[in-house]
């Protein structure tokens, strides 16, 4: 329950390196990659260097193993019910009574499929290598309003310390002899209040807390406040900013200027 | 740290052997910890931060499992009972009572405990009105427990775990965040509990309330047992203590500072240093 969001790990690699203003913007122009090709093929071709990508992040096994389940799970989920849902074309493979699974829809399935994995492992490399503090400083760089930065910030730094509690929490009950799995209906909800109230209470008291903590830090008290550490662009960022959007401009030039089929 | 051969079984409460445990983080939290807790025993775990303190008391009402060793309850392995049936032997209070106050008054709070056990309505009344009143909650019944003090918030939550009746009460760091007045209060009441026959164990890291009340420490170092003794034997072996991170009593300190005039190490009250001076004084 706890750490599943805190999937960065400090490591030292140029995705690693790379200014989280860029990242922002290759996971963005990638995804738009991933929509403007519709052959399955280049789709393969694609998913495999973003996977290339993963590797070169030289994520942790055990990090990179848990995100990929989900992904695909998800893509074998799609590859599966695409073609229950869409019947177009011809020919028909086979029927299973009243449905016909047809050709073209296995394919399209499968193409989707892809294309969400695409775009997951894309966020994943994103997480994986871009602390939260990094990532909410680029929002912020971005134009995003500095108390809604702080306001991210500080959710993502509480996330894993409110799982902890939670569980703390449930254990105290379950120290009463609450079983929470047990009983009616009626009787399980009534359970989860005694988990829910400690939980809003703690929520609360911490919120008190914190406001009243960055209050006493001085916080709000100038409005064009200043950074310990500036994000700054340097030449390999422009570097890998100009590859990004030729990998996006290529592609797209091709389809939409020369009508290739891509 | 050998299990007493000699311990008569029934008296045995809990049996730990070669307990070990790991976090799924990885982190060994338990190295094979082997003790024997007997009934009516007034027991204080300490230990430094980290030590594992916690982790082992969690394993006395199942809370986690052992990943290698055996916990046995009464006699019974604990891995084959729900953590609702162990509370009913071991109650656990909690370090922080707010991990578990949700209730309206003190009295259904109190109540929760007895009738998740599935007890009739006059026993568990029965239950929750002994318990409030063995904490001198009487007076406050009907107040909403989360607007008390956090010296009557913990008290409110050791109510609610010793109404049901369980033959060891494992308290978590019980008067941390509470004043002189209230921890001696609260301190009077369990060593009242112990009298009356309840095995406690007590997890702390004040040593001045283990000299006063315990008759047996257990050390903790870096996931193991590494001291097992009567409350004056622990406290004789400075250097031991100085590495798991922990300082006897003042009164204790200063006992072993006077020891060259023949004081005895083993003073473990303000009274008993007294009577070693006045004694010394005679001769
Ligand atoms: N939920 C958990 N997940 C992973 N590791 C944990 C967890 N709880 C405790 N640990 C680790 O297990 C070790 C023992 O912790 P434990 O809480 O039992 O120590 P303690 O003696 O109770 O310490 P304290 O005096 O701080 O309460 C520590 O290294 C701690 O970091
Ligand atoms: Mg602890």
């Amino acid at each position: 329950m706890t750490g599943f969001l805190d999937l960065y790990s400090e490591k030292d690699t140029f995705l690693h390196r790379l200014d989280p203003r860029v990242k922002l913007l290759a996971v963005a122009l990638i995804s738009v990659l991933a929509f403007i090709l519709t052959e399955l093929l280049y789709l393969v071709v694609l998913l495999c260097f973003i996977l290339l990508l993963l590797v070169l992040a030289r994520s942790s096994y055990g990090k990179a193993f848990f995100a990929l389940k989900f992904v695909v799970r998800f893509m074998i989920l799609i590859t599966l019910l695409w073609p229950l849902f869409d019947r177009s074309g011809a020919p028909v493979l086979f029927s299973i009574g009243p449905l016909d699974i047809t050709e073209p829809a296995v394919w399209r399935g499968a193409t989707s499929a892809v294309r969400v994995g695409c775009f997951a492992t894309l966020w994943y490399i994103l997480m994986f290598t871009t602390s939260q503090r990094d990532l909410v400083r680029a929002l912020v760089k971005l134009g995003l309003r500095f108390d809604y930065g702080l306001a991210l910030a500080i959710s993502f730094r509480f996330i894993p310390t409110f799982g902890l509690t939670i569980e703390s929490i449930k254990d105290a009950q379950r120290a009463r002899a609450l079983e929470l799995d047990k009983g009616s209906i009626l009787r399980r909800s009534r359970n989860y209040v005694s988990i829910l109230v400690p939980t809003i209470v703690y929520a609360l008291r911490t919120a008190d807390t914190l406001a009243l903590t960055l209050q006493s830090r001085a916080y709000g008290a100038f409005s064009n406040r200043t950074y310990l550490r500036e994000i700054r662009m340097r030449a390999s960022d422009y570097v890998a900013m100009t590859v990004v959007v030729l990998i996006l401009l290529l592609p797209a030039l091709a389809k939409y200027i020369y009508g290739v089929q891509i | 740290m050998i299990p007493r051969p000699d311990a008569d079984s029934e008296d045995r409460v809990i049996f730990l052997r070669d307990a070990k445990f790991t976090y799924e983080s990885g982190v060994e939290a338990l190295k094979g910890v082997t003790l024997v807790i007997d009934k009516g025993e007034y027991l204080a775990v300490v230990g430094g931060n980290g030590s594992g303190k916690t982790t082992l008391a969690k394993h006395l009402n199942g809370l986690l499992r052992p990943t290698g060793g055996q916990v046995l309850v009464m006699g019974v392995q604990a891995s084959t009972r729900t953590v609702a049936e162990l509370a009913r032997v071991v109650g656990y209070v909690f370090q922080n009572p707010d991990h578990q106050l949700f209730c309206r008054t003190v009295h259904d709070e109190v109540s929760f405990g007895p009738a998740n056990i599935g007890l009739d309505g006059p026993e568990v009344k029965r239950r929750a009105d002994r318990a409030i009143a063995v904490m001198n909650l009487s007076d406050i019944r009907d107040r909403p427990p989360l607007s008390l003090t956090l010296g009557l918030r913990r008290r409110v939550s050791i109510a609610s775990v010793i109404a049901m009746e369980p033959q060891v009460l494992v308290l978590d760091e019980p008067t941390t965040g509470l004043d002189a007045r209230e921890a001696d209060e609260l301190m009077a009441i369990i060593r009242r509990l112990n009298d009356e026959g309840t095995t406690i164990v007590l997890i702390t890291h004040e040593m001045k309330l283990v000299a006063e009340h315990a008759n047996r420490v257990v050390v903790m170092m870096d996931g193991k047992v590494v001291l097992d003794s009567d409350t004056r034997g622990a406290f004789s072996d400075l250097g031991l203590l100085r590495r798991s991170k922990l300082l006897p009593p003042p009164v204790t300190q200063l006992a072993h500072r006077l020891s060259q005039i023949g004081v005895s190490k083993d003073i473990l009250t303000p009274q008993e240093l007294v009577f070693e001076l006045t004694r010394g004084d005679d001769q």
